[in-house]
């Protein structure tokens, strides 16, 4: 591992009346992007995709990062995983390695309503803005629709 | 956990009982966060055991084919630019059969970048050639393939880190 190493994953899910349902993605440092999307409701099957993408997309995929300051943040006060689902952000990036946990969020209410609605809003929207990209990669890639959650 | 580094360990992992994947690379990092102490969620039915697919896109460096085309991925696009100034700037190139300019979530504004997908990897390779490096509402766009055939970098052969 070199210090310019670059590395994102981000999962959300919870375990219900349809089995483990989840969304998770991954961006290895040599541009590998892997995608899995399950959800069981009606039979759904298990999404699973990986493609390289260029060093431009990391690259914006880093910057996104940076701008949002996530790496400045800590989840210590933010409302933990419970039965409604699970988030896990983890990044490397520099000499940083965050790996965040709460979660699911349904609204903007719940995050301004939290201990530390200035972190936990930076992780809303950049996982908002991560997921949005990725959607994109894939859609565009592979010609599916991500199943939106 | 991140276990990205090894991939021999990884290709060991989907053939045995699932274990929790831990990060090999803790030691030269600060950390932060719960996922370090709880460890994550990461089991058997999320990556262990089936693999993932990927479109054929042949060996050797260089840009990879989508399913339906060629996609090329624009940056330091101006958060106020709409899709029509996309597609006015790429549909001289050949017919422009999707564009993606996301917006950022909190501010509303285009976010920077913009996926732009052609029929033709010519029509793609000239649009590249031509835009990279020209301005659009003053900003200087950056514009490369989106996707590529291999790896950005090689791994380093005998760098110890194992």
């Amino acid at each position: 591992m070199s210090n310019d190493d670059f590395y994102v994953r981000y999962y959300v899910g919870h375990k219900g009346k349809f089995g483990h349902e989840f969304l998770e993605f991954e961006f290895r440092p040599d541009g590998k992007m892997r995608y899995a999307n399950n959800s069981n409701y009606k039979n759904d099957t298990m999404i699973r995709k990986e493609a390289f993408v260029s060093a431009s997309v990391l690259l914006e995929l880093k910057r996104i990062i940076e701008d949002s300051e996530i790496m400045k943040e800590d989840d210590s006060n933010w409302p933990q995983p419970d039965r409604v689902g699970r988030q896990e952000l983890e990044i490397i990036l520099g000499d940083q390695h965050i790996s965040f946990t709460t979660t699911k969020l349904g609204s903007l209410m719940q995050v301004q309503q939290s201990k530390d609605p200035e972190g936990l809003r930076a992780f809303y929207y950049l996982v908002q803005d991560v997921k949005c990209l990725v959607f994109s990669l894939i859609s565009a890639h592979f010609k599916i629709q991500p199943i939106q959650r | 956990m991140a276990n990205y580094d090894d991939d021999l360990m990884e290709d060991a992992e989907e053939a045995q009982p699932p274990q929790r994947v831990r990060s090999q690379v803790n030691a030269v990092r600060k950390q932060k966060g719960r996922g370090f102490r709880e460890g994550m969620d990461v089991d058997d039915e999320r990556h262990a055991g089936r693999g993932y697919e990927s479109l054929e896109t042949g060996i050797g460096p260089g840009p990879a084919k989508s399913v339906e085309g060629w996609v090329i991925f624009i940056t330091n696009v101006n958060e106020e630019a709409s899709e029509d100034d996309i597609h006015e700037a790429c549909s001289e190139f050949g017919e422009v059969k999707n564009i993606h300019l996301n917006l950022d979530r909190r501010t509303g504004y285009v976010k920077g970048y913009a996926l732009v997908e052609y029929a033709t990897r010519k029509e793609a390779q000239d649009a590249i050639a031509a835009l990279q490096g020209t301005e659009l509402l003053t900003k200087t766009l950056d514009v490369t393939w989106a996707f590529s055939k291999g790896p950005v970098r090689r791994a380093r052969v005998g760098a110890g880190r194992r």
